[in-house]
């Protein structure tokens, strides 16, 4: 950490960013090419002499990508509001109580997390269209609890397990339930966790693809990574088009992470380094 | 104090209650019926195989749709044929009749059937719990065997010309389809899987892009972190730039990377040309090592900042002081690498490469965006293998088996990773 810079550290660190960051800046320069400058010898420019919004425009004209968006926002915000719930009960439950099998049930959670999602998909999907659930939000929110909840649980008891156990022994000898305990002291103490948490349970349900892609069929139900991964093109794929929405989907993930940078950071790093 | 209502024992389990019966419903029951289907031979493009009977039954839709009209129909040939045939003819109009008296001497068939009736005559949809009704082995033997007479003499006759057309024979085939066997084939597929060998070259596609990518993942991603591992300006900047691969969807890198891997217009394809890696810009998309370095290439360039970041918290918990008295003692920047800096990072390494071999064993969203397997199966991974079987051959029985396989890797994968992380991995965090 207290290492010095050499000289050859800013040269090497612009040189990652360069890689890092490429296929974004050129996903944007495509967006803004007109259809002929995607192809041929000018597909090869790093700049446009004739920029132009219409692919922009045709994603929302010649799609439905509003429509994607929505589904998506629907489906990630009521996914991570239920998976957070009833994983801050869960979390606080096996960070602070005495209980006999606690790490049994860390232990499950833990191993849901390794499950593969193609070994569900059958029975989930199976069980969606015998109660007629396929392409609706609900249909999507249910399965995405199997990989949100157990992601929750891991988080939310890294930080509940980081609060001192002063304030616990402090609000009993008070005669605080364990109820009380829970809402009044470690709530409040957890909301920065339960914050990061919920940014990576939305991220995670946003960018689902297997679930949403034989769950919701339905043009009006798909989700943006399968709306944009099924655009089609009639005699060639429609380069600008995609480049224009994916633009459209990073932009706001990209503000997120720069905002959220260290929590993030935080949350993705909890699970995985003892202190 | 009062004592409270509930002890923490109970509370415990109430407030654990909610996320395990979620658990238990949408996770650990699924798997464990993935299994069950696949002892079974169900097939969503059959009507009488879209689920896993146990017991023989009857489609009670389909039979009420197709009996009137076959009834009709033998009839109306009967009424125009040749002697011998309108004998055969009537003979199996009989036979039909015979077995429709034996439905509709079972009280509750009779009932159901006359419900069902009603509803296609009204051209409604008939609900899931009339559409089918269970059958002793007796009366679905002796039904079959009567339906299987009927089929075979309208099949054969239709094949002899005497028959106007193919109505009947077809009529004929969908009365028998009607009946519904028990579709146990117990490990069936899983013996038939041992020796596909797609499957083993599916197998193979993911063992191959799991330890290629998943090392390359760590060795650059330990570079990386050890290399920003220092105070320096835009520091911040640089951690969030690292995180954006990460944080977008993959399907949406694996459109990008689609994209700058074309074979004409592709520019990073191009550059892979001028350097001489590849000797056509269209080999990366259409050849069969040319794609999986393509798929290797765009999860390396997803996941790597991820596997960084989780190793720069690592180094981070490593007291200074460490290096500082290996300094002293004039130890080279290698060996403090291997004596202080590996050991103490292995648990951290340990984790992400549990995590991050899982993640690229399942892979199904960058395969089936960017190469969609192709070409020629050469990138298929077990996961893509599983889907196309349920979803495009529609075939859940032998799919499902594949997805059990899928499970099972991941189970001995976690096993061997959990067995070198120890206690470790799940130790509630009281004991320090």
């Amino acid at each position: 950490m207290q290492k010095r810079t050499g000289i050859l550290f800013y040269p090497g660190m612009i040189l990652l960013l360069a890689v890092l960051l490429f296929p974004l800046l050129w996903q944007f320069v495509a967006s803004i090419k007109p259809p002929s400058e995607l192809f041929g010898d000018e597909a090869f420019r790093f700049y446009t002499s004739n920029p132009s919004l219409e692919n922009y425009e045709l994603v929302f004209t010649l799609r439905p990508f509003a429509t994607y968006m929505w589904n998506s926002t629907v489906v990630a915000v009521l996914t991570t509001v239920y998976c957070i719930v009833i994983a801050s009960f869960a979390a606080f439950a096996i960070a602070r109580l005495h209980f006999p099998g606690k790490s049994l049930v860390l232990g499950l959670v833990l191993a849901v997390s390794m499950f593969p999602q193609i070994a569900t998909i059958a029975p989930i999907f199976m069980f969606m269209d015998s109660v007629d659930l396929t392409n609706s939000w609900i249909g999507l929110v249910i399965p995405y609890t199997t990989f949100a909840l157990p992601l929750a649980i891991w988080n939310l008891t890294t930080f509940y397990r980081k609060i001192p156990a002063d304030l616990e022994e402090a609000a009993k000898i008070d005669g605080a339930t364990i109820m009380q305990t829970f809402w009044k002291v470690f709530f409040p103490l957890a909301v920065p966790g339960t914050f990061t948490t919920a940014i990576l349970v939305f991220i995670a349900a946003w960018n689902e693809f297997l679930f949403a892609l034989t769950i919701n069929t339905e043009e009006a139900w798909k989700t943006v990574p399968v709306g944009i991964a099924l655009f089609q093109g009639q005699f060639t794929v429609p380069w600008g088009e995609i480049a224009a929405a994916s633009v459209i989907v990073t932009i706001p993930l990209v503000i997120m992470v720069l905002i959220f940078q260290r929590r993030i950071i935080d949350g993705i790093t909890s699970g995985a380094v003892k202190e | 104090m009062k004592k409270p209502l509930l002890d923490e024992k109970r509370m415990g389990a109430l407030l654990l209650f909610p996320s395990l019966i979620t658990i238990l419903v949408i996770a650990i029951w699924p798997v464990l019926r993935s299994f069950w289907i696949s002892l079974h031979d169900v097939r969503l493009n059959n009507p009488t195989k879209t689920q896993v009977h146990a017991d023989y039954g009857i489609n009670l839709e389909k039979f009420s749709e197709v009996y009137p009209v076959l009834k009709r129909n033998l009839d109306a040939a009967a009424g125009e044929a040749e002697p011998d045939v309108k004998q055969e003819l009537t003979a199996l109009k009989e036979r039909a009749e015979k077995v429709n008296g034996r439905l509709m001497n079972d009280p509750d068939i009779a009932r159901k059937l006359e419900q069902v009736d009603e509803l296609l005559l009204e051209g409604d949809p008939v609900p899931e719990e009339l559409r089918t009704a269970t059958l002793t082995k007796e009366t679905a033997d002796e039904i079959m065997a009567d339906l299987k007479e009927i089929r075979d003499v309208l099949s054969r006759l239709a094949e002899e010309k005497k028959l106007k057309d193919d109505t009947l024979s077809g009529l004929g085939r969908g009365l028998s389809e009607s009946v519904i066997e028990p579709n146990f084939v117990g490990l069936g597929y899983y013996v038939k899987l041992i020796k596909d060998k797609r499957m083993w070259d599916a197998l193979e596609n993911t063992f191959v892009f799991t330890v290629i990518s998943v090392s390359l993942e760590l060795i650059l991603g330990l570079a990386i972190a050890i290399f920003i591992n220092r105070k320096f300006f835009g520091r911040g900047m640089v951690r969030a730039a690292v995180l954006v691969p990460w944080a977008i969807p993959t399907v949406i890198s694996a459109l990008m990377w689609k994209f700058m891997f074309d074979g004409q217009n592709g520019i990073v394809a191009k550059w892979f040309e001028t350097i001489g890696l590849v000797s056509d810009m269209g080999e990366l998309l259409t050849t069969k090592f040319g794609s999986m370095f393509a798929i290797i290439f765009a999860d390396v360039w997803k996941t790597t900042p991820f596997m960084a970041l989780l190793l720069l918290a690592g180094l981070q918990t490593i007291p200074r002081s460490l290096y500082e008295a290996a300094d002293v003692d004039g130890a080279s920047k290698l060996r403090q690498f291997i004596h202080i800096t590996l050991p103490m990072l292995k648990s951290t390494i340990l984790v992400a490469l549990l995590f991050r071999t899982l993640d690229a064993f399942r892979i199904f969203d960058l395969v089936y965006v960017l190469t969609g397997g192709g070409p020629a199966n050469a990138t298929e991974t077990i996961s893509i293998y599983a889907y196309k079987t349920m979803f495009a051959q529609m075939n859940f029985g032998e799919g499902s088996a594949l997805s059990v396989v899928v499970f099972l890797c991941v189970a001995l994968i976690s096993g061997v990773f959990v067995k070198l992380l120890g206690a470790d991995l799940i130790s509630d965090g009281r004991g320090k």
